[in-house]
């Protein structure tokens, strides 16, 4: 499918070409649903060029920045419409590691992608995440940690969600820098996600979204 | 080790770590070991002792190491967290300050310096903004710094006197890295997008400073090497036009400053670099270390640089705190073979983790005996 001019412009990364074309649609009279939607189309030509090996983290953050301003005077509007999310994730930086960048990278690229995000923020109580997904019912739960110290802190995270009988409700995600495979092992996670888009990825499919 | 002739042993080490360097193939592998956290867990030592208490911090760094087995260096035998927010221009939670006294020190990023900074350091001067920066958003750091500079010496004589070489006393970095810690990774990389020429201008302003900064550190304490360290800034993280652009040329001046200082430039890169790999061929030959971390495919830098740049790392983080000894001397082994056994330095990916556990570090050490 070609990409409609606004999603071409995100995916681009033109900023003032997107955020004229949003203006130029809101004053046509145009829904700020279907507006979203192709800044979100944008957004997977910039997925897609991520995987591609064309763009980078860089790109990634400053295409999901294009996003929400492009997208701001849509906010209103969308308070009123349905909102356009294919599912929802909680997300986390696991207990005592206070590091919040590749997190806040992960729930800036998913939300830009149509999923919600609900952040807990850093050094997460085990306990936090079981009353989020209790009160989100999220299909995706995303731990994310810089510290090998705190491998075990992911894993009683995960073991304390399992205890609450919640385990069989999500798929939990998993990153940071020290992660890998066997981290994702240890901990008893369903998936390692090397990059924010990898997540995005696994999440869509996990979601069942084209 | 106990009788041996201590010079003597300095001179072996050395020489092994040397010949590394120059591509040459020691008579064995040597060893540089790194990071401040798993000696003090090591020694049941609080973690206060390493982060914030220096003159304590190399005497503990020094015997942890060196009671494994014979080493060849110890990287940084040095330390203080104040070396942190220096380079990173970002705040740190220290032990027994913001944290409990026994847990590991995390860099706590905010979003201290703004984009109003590059006016002003273009306007100011680097230097003098550098030092009022460090005043105003970080009191304190630039007085435990001036503290630990003093444990400098005796730590590098502590390791000099049992014939281990200090190989990379202090750290250092170009104004990417500082910037990007300053203004927070997620806001530099917009700042790169949208005021790339100012940025470029504030580098270029920073860069001389950082130059004669380093310099100075190499001429005071007669540094054998040190590192020249690289973090946010990692290919697997920016495009090549912005690498090529905001990284790379900093890199090589920083490089020739240090060779032209007699001092050996360690490239601490951490993350993923492996995308420009062939690019460090443009460094001088056989003069530096490319220290990584395990994110980099180290096999691939043996095949692009092996003839080119020494090669030192990079037993992950994980597999130390996860792994078995047999895991680990297995990997060992592995990088002998396929990295060494001529231009190459084994040590961890980065430092070895706080909760390495013994027996792997161990494992580590008599893989090269």
């Amino acid at each position: 499918m070609i990409p409609s001019p606004l999603a071409q412009a995100v995916g681009d990364l033109d900023e003032q070409t997107a955020v004229t074309l949003v203006e130029e649609k809101l004053a046509k009279g145009e829904a700020a649903l279907s507006i979203l939607e192709e800044l979100q189309a944008g957004m997977s030509v910039v997925g897609e060029r991520f995987e591609g090996g064309e763009y980078y983290l860089s790109e990634l953050i400053y295409a999901a920045d294009i996003f929400k301003k492009a997208g701001a005077p849509l906010q209103e509007e969308l308070k009123s419409a349905a909102p356009a999310t294919s599912g929802t994730l909680v997300l986390g930086t696991v207990k005592n590691d206070i590091h919040d960048f590749g997190k806040d990278i992960v729930a800036t690229v998913m939300s830009s992608n149509g999923i919600k995000v609900v952040d807990l923020g850093v050094n997460v109580e085990h306990q936090a995440f079981v009353t989020a997904i209790r009160e989100h019912s999220p299909q995706l739960v995303g731990m994310s940690c810089l510290l090998t110290t705190v491998f075990d802190d992911m894993k009683e995270a995960i073991q304390t969600i399992k205890e609450a009988g919640l385990r069989d409700q999500v798929k939990i995600l998993i990153g940071g820098g020290p992660v890998d495979e066997a981290t994702r092992e240890y901990v008893g996670a369903d998936y390692y996600c090397r990059t924010a888009q990898d997540g995005v990825v696994v999440a869509k499919q996990i979601l069942g979204v084209e | 080790m106990a009788g041996e002739n201590r010079p003597e042993l300095y001179e072996l080490h050395e020489k092994r770590l040397r010949d590394a360097i120059a591509l040459k193939t020691p008579d064995r592998v040597p060893l540089a070991l790194n990071g401040p956290a798993w000696p003090a867990r090591a020694l049941g030592e609080e973690m206060t002792q390493v982060a914030t208490n220096p003159m304590r911090a190399y005497q503990i760094i020094i015997q942890a190491y060196s009671s494994l087995g014979e080493i060849e260096a110890i990287q940084s035998p040095a330390y203080d967290v104040s070396t942190l927010p220096i380079m990173w221009l970002s705040r740190v939670k220290a032990p027994g300050r913001e944290l409990p006294v026994d847990e590991i020190w995390q860099v706590d990023e905010a979003e201290l310096m703004t984009v109003d900074d590059y006016d002003a350091i273009l306007r100011e001067g680097f230097g003098p903004w550098w030092e009022r920066y460090m005043h105003e958003r970080l009191p304190g750091v630039l007085e435990d710094f001036q503290e630990f500079t003093k444990s400098i010496p005796p730590a590098i004589q502590a390791c000099r006197d049992i014939g281990v070489a200090p190989l990379a006393p202090a750290a250092c970095t170009i104004p990417y890295e500082y910037f990007c810690g300053g203004r927070s990774m997620k806001e530099f990389m917009l700042d790169l997008f949208r005021h790339g020429d100012k940025v470029q201008a504030a580098m270029d302003e920073a860069l001389p400073f950082l130059i004669e900064q380093m310099r100075g550190l190499i001429r005071t304490f007669d540094f054998m090497g040190l590192w020249i360290g690289g973090w946010r800034s990692a290919s697997e993280f920016i495009a090549p036009r912005l690498w090529n652009r905001f990284v790379f040329p900093y890199y090589q001046k920083m490089v020739d400053a240090a060779l032209e200082e007699n001092a050996i430039p360690i490239l601490h890169f951490d993350a993923n670099w492996t995308r420009d790999l062939e690019r460090l061929r443009e460094m001088p030959k056989g003069k530096c270390i490319l220290a990584l971390d395990s994110k980099t495919d180290i096999f691939k830098a043996k095949e692009l640089l092996g003839d080119h740049m020494c090669i030192m790392g990079d037993v992950p983080p994980a597999l130390f705190s996860l792994g078995t000894p047999d895991e680990v001397t297995a990997y060992c082994r592995r990088l002998i073979n396929e990295v060494g056994p001529g231009g190459f330095i084994l040590s961890s990916g980065c430092d070895v983790p706080v909760d390495a556990q013994y027996d792997n570090v161990k494992a580590m050490v008599e893989a090269v005996a």
